[in-house]
């Protein structure tokens, strides 16, 4: 079965976010438990809150270039202050922050119950 | 034609909002400091009993499995019971008697705002650079940068100190009790479809002062943004072959350029609601009203984490909802919107 283009490339965003966020996270445990004085369960906890917050934040993102987008570009153009924001480039940042954010809340559990 | 795949489309997008938003606060609230076992126990609680508190809401289950049990109670919008400010109560109650409140409060700002921002942008657009467009413009601009917690404040100094005619706060004169009519918790509309005349008359007193706060800001961003509009509109070919042909110049604007003017004003009025929203804590405070606002505030004060949950996520859908609204009538002001 053959995956259309649009969903690879925006798979690829999301995937290429995620790996980040994943390799992020050990590191972030390992700063946490060696400068912060966290023991290692609280440490991957508070990744996983991490990246609880980037998810979240790419979530509202996303949904709000989704639907008010087009809105604010034309609001933009209407008031002659382009700054360059469209929805499509808006969007993509926003999926490879939400997959950054995911990448983190997928890897924290398996860092918790490994160290835990 | 009701526009179904349009509003389908756009209800599917309070999925992934109210997961963000839900998504968020559980982590802010994981991150900040604090125990809510220990807020419910109270300082002085012995570490067994903190203990047993801890295990009964399941916070000694790690915090993976807290956000999965979490989000099945978002859905089933749950938010299980206050920790502090009302005990024993769920949290769905308290909001239920406090929403009301905010979004009457809103409601008339937001009113207010339409009722003056339109005319006055109109006006302004039409007699342009005259005293009157002058005087709007620097109003606007003064609305806009006016903070709430300056405004509100001189206004009751005003009204209520200097001229004695409107009250400081509260929703109701004390002596009248609203509890025996209440329908809607909106004491004006309550009062109203009781009608107990007094009381309305008093409800409607009380709510001046806050909606004229909470809605000037609303008025300043409407009025610049329908002047502009209109502006750019009175200036298309069609507004010109419909002056040749005959029409006069005030049914040529109010017929042909303001459906079209209005457009982008619609869509800044939807976006501006989370404005009045967030306006809305600072307006309650001000004037001592008991809304989701002020309870949103109580509640990060005291760490009562259930009603923080419940209240940001209510904001977050009433925002996500009015904006619907707004683009549901975007696109029947403008059919292409719905290709």
């Amino acid at each position: 079965m053959s995956v259309s283009p649009v969903v690879r490339e925006r798979g690829r965003l999301v995937a290429g976010g995620g790996a980040v966020g994943a390799a992020a996270t050990p590191v972030l445990v390992i700063g946490l438990v060696a400068v912060g004085g966290f023991g290692p369960l609280a440490a991957a906890e508070t990744a996983f809150a991490f990246g609880g917050l980037w998810f979240g934040l790419a979530l509202l993102g996303w949904a709000g270039s989704v639907a008010s987008g087009r809105a604010i570009e034309a609001a933009q153009e209407h008031l002659d202050a382009d700054t360059n924001w469209t929805e499509r480039r808006s969007r993509r940042a926003m999926a490879r922050i939400g997959g950054f954010g995911a990448g983190m809340m997928l890897v924290a559990p398996v860092l918790g119950t490994l160290v835990g | 034609m009701f526009p179904k795949r349009f509003v389908l489309k756009r209800l599917l997008l309070l999925v992934p909002v109210l997961i963000g938003v839900a998504t968020l606060v559980f982590s802010i609230l994981h991150l900040s400091p604090g125990d809510p076992a220990l807020t419910i126990a109270g300082e002085r609680a012995s570490q067994e009993f903190v203990e047993r508190i801890r295990a009964d809401l399941g916070l000694n289950d790690p915090i993976w499995v807290q956000y999965i049990d979490f989000l099945g109670k978002v859905v089933r919008f749950d938010f299980g019971e206050s920790y502090v400010i009302n005990r024993n109560t769920t949290v769905r109650e308290i909001m239920a008697n406090t929403l009301p409140v905010t979004l009457e409060l809103a409601l008339y700002g937001q009113l207010f705002g339409i009722l003056f921002g339109i005319p006055l942008g109109v006006l302004s657009a039409v007699k342009q650079d005259t005293l009157t467009d002058h005087s709007t413009r620097v109003g606007a601009l003064a609305g806009i940068s006016v903070p709430i917690f300056w405004s509100g404040p001189l206004l009751i100094l005003l009204f209520a100190q200097v001229l004695g005619v409107l009250p400081t706060s509260g929703r109701i004169s004390s002596t009248f009790s609203v509890s025996p009519i209440r329908v809607t918790g909106m004491v004006t509309i309550d009062t109203l479809l009781a009608g107990e005349w007094d009381m309305f008359k008093s409800a409607v007193r009380h709510m001046l002062l806050p909606s004229l706060v909470i809605g000037v800001y609303s008025m300043a961003l409407i009025s610049r943004m329908m002047r502009s509009s209109m502006l750019e509109v009175v200036r298309q070919d069609y507004m010109r072959t419909a002056r040749a042909k005959g029409q006069g110049a005030k049914i040529t604007v109010l017929k042909h350029g303001f459906r079209n003017a209005l457009i982008p004003v619609v869509t800044i009025i939807g976006i501006q609601f989370g404005g009045l929203l967030g306006g809305a804590v600072l307006t309650e405070t001000v004037f001592a009203i008991g809304g989701l606002g002020t309870l949103l505030v109580e509640a990060i004060e005291v760490g009562d984490y259930p009603i923080v949950q419940g209240t940001v996520l209510m904001f977050a859908f009433l925002f996500t909802l009015v904006n619907l609204v707004v683009d549901i009538t975007y696109s029947y002001l403008d059919p292409r919107i719905q290709q």
